[in-house]
């Protein structure tokens, strides 16, 4: 990798996910010096095993969502002294270490300021469910930053950008909604994007604590109010 | 068309134009209170002669002040509860600052 470890920042949001996090946290540090878990307000132990394992934690007092905790994490980390790279991954375990190896060597070649891994692009075999393949190609499609980008998979967890991206991250939608707010905002700063196949880990875990896709329909209402609100 | 559905449509145009570019600012707030006025005194006409009610709403096409005054219910509901989502909206987004800020002064390393 070009890029020098000790200047990788990984950000993971995680809201009950203490069966899982140190496991994701050991694995993440076993590469990287630096990872920050955002406790978004568990019940649990989250915070205290992440910690264990090796992570930064920062703890919301109560649960915002998902948007809010990677919001805060790019917050806490972009303020830590040497960083220059980000990354964004999952807590429930889904995502592969080595697709974010490979997302920051495209990051490191130095033409885009943000990578963002896909589950429908190139030759990777997709496990995702026909249903919900089916819902998330058409939402890349028919939004208007995804589609004039070139996205193909606008709700991916995993995604590894620089420090101009990072400062001027202003994540307004604190829940599910904010991986659409993520492309709009490359859309609207012209950041340079690049997406790289990836691949999910379809687990029961993951599946249990993945999101209905009923949700979508609040990510659609939220994607066009946005805008409307003062920030 | 009655003026009636004159109306209600600008009212419903009216409503989207204020969902696209809600944004509370001095004057919002004092063209909130110039309408709350005359309500006020709309109120107080329709309470004293009741019956004029139904000469305005016959005048824009309908047949008895009560469903006139349903109408104008309505379309207020709407607006009311357009104006508090997106209240709400805005207080979360401060709420979520809030308690970012608060996350982030309590932050934990693993050295201890």
């Amino acid at each position: 990798m070009d890029i020098d470890p000790s200047r990788v920042w990984i950000i993971v949001p995680a809201f009950n996910e203490a069966q899982v996090i140190g496991d994701v946290v050991a694995d993440l540090r076993s590469v990287f010096a630096h990872v920050v878990c955002v406790d978004d307000g568990s019940s649990d132990t989250t915070a205290e095993t992440a910690l264990r394992a090796g992570a930064h934690v920062v703890s919301h007092p109560v649960n915002l969502g998902q948007g809010a905790a990677i919001q805060t994490g790019v917050e806490y980390a972009r303020s830590q002294p040497g960083a220059a790279v980000f990354a964004t991954f999952d807590a429930d375990g889904q995502h592969r270490l080595k697709d974010v190896v490979s997302m920051l060597e495209r990051l490191s070649r130095g033409d885009v300021d943000i990578v963002i891994g896909t589950r429908f692009a190139g030759s990777t075999i997709s496990h995702t469910p026909p249903l919900k393949r089916l819902v998330l190609r058409a939402a890349a499609r028919l939004g208007p930053s995804s589609r004039r980008l070139g996205l193909t998979d606008a709700h991916n967890g995993l995604r590894t950008f620089d420090k101009t991206v990072a400062d001027h991250l202003d994540l307004t939608m604190s829940g599910m909604s904010h991986a659409g707010e993520f492309i709009a905002l490359i859309d609207e700063n012209r950041w340079r994007v690049a997406e790289e196949p990836v691949e999910i880990l379809y687990t029961d875990y993951s599946v249990s604590k993945g999101q209905p896709l009923l949700n979508g329909v609040n990510v659609v209402f939220d994607g066009f109010l946005r805008g409307r609100l003062r920030r | 068309m009655n003026w009636i559905q004159v109306l209600l449509i600008a009212a419903v145009v009216a409503l989207l134009m204020y969902l696209l570019r809600a944004r509370s600012n001095a004057k919002a707030k004092a063209w909130v209170k110039i309408g709350f006025a005359l309500f006020v005194i709309a109120a107080v006409y329709a309470i004293l002669r009741p019956d004029d009610t139904t000469v305005v709403a016959n005048w824009l096409g309908v047949n008895r002040g009560t469903d006139l005054l349903f109408y104008a219910l309505v379309i207020a509901f709407i607006f009311t509860t357009l104006s508090t989502y997106l209240r709400f909206k805005e207080l979360e987004l401060r709420y979520a600052r809030l308690a970012r800020a608060v996350a982030l002064a309590g932050a934990r390393t693993p050295e201890g």
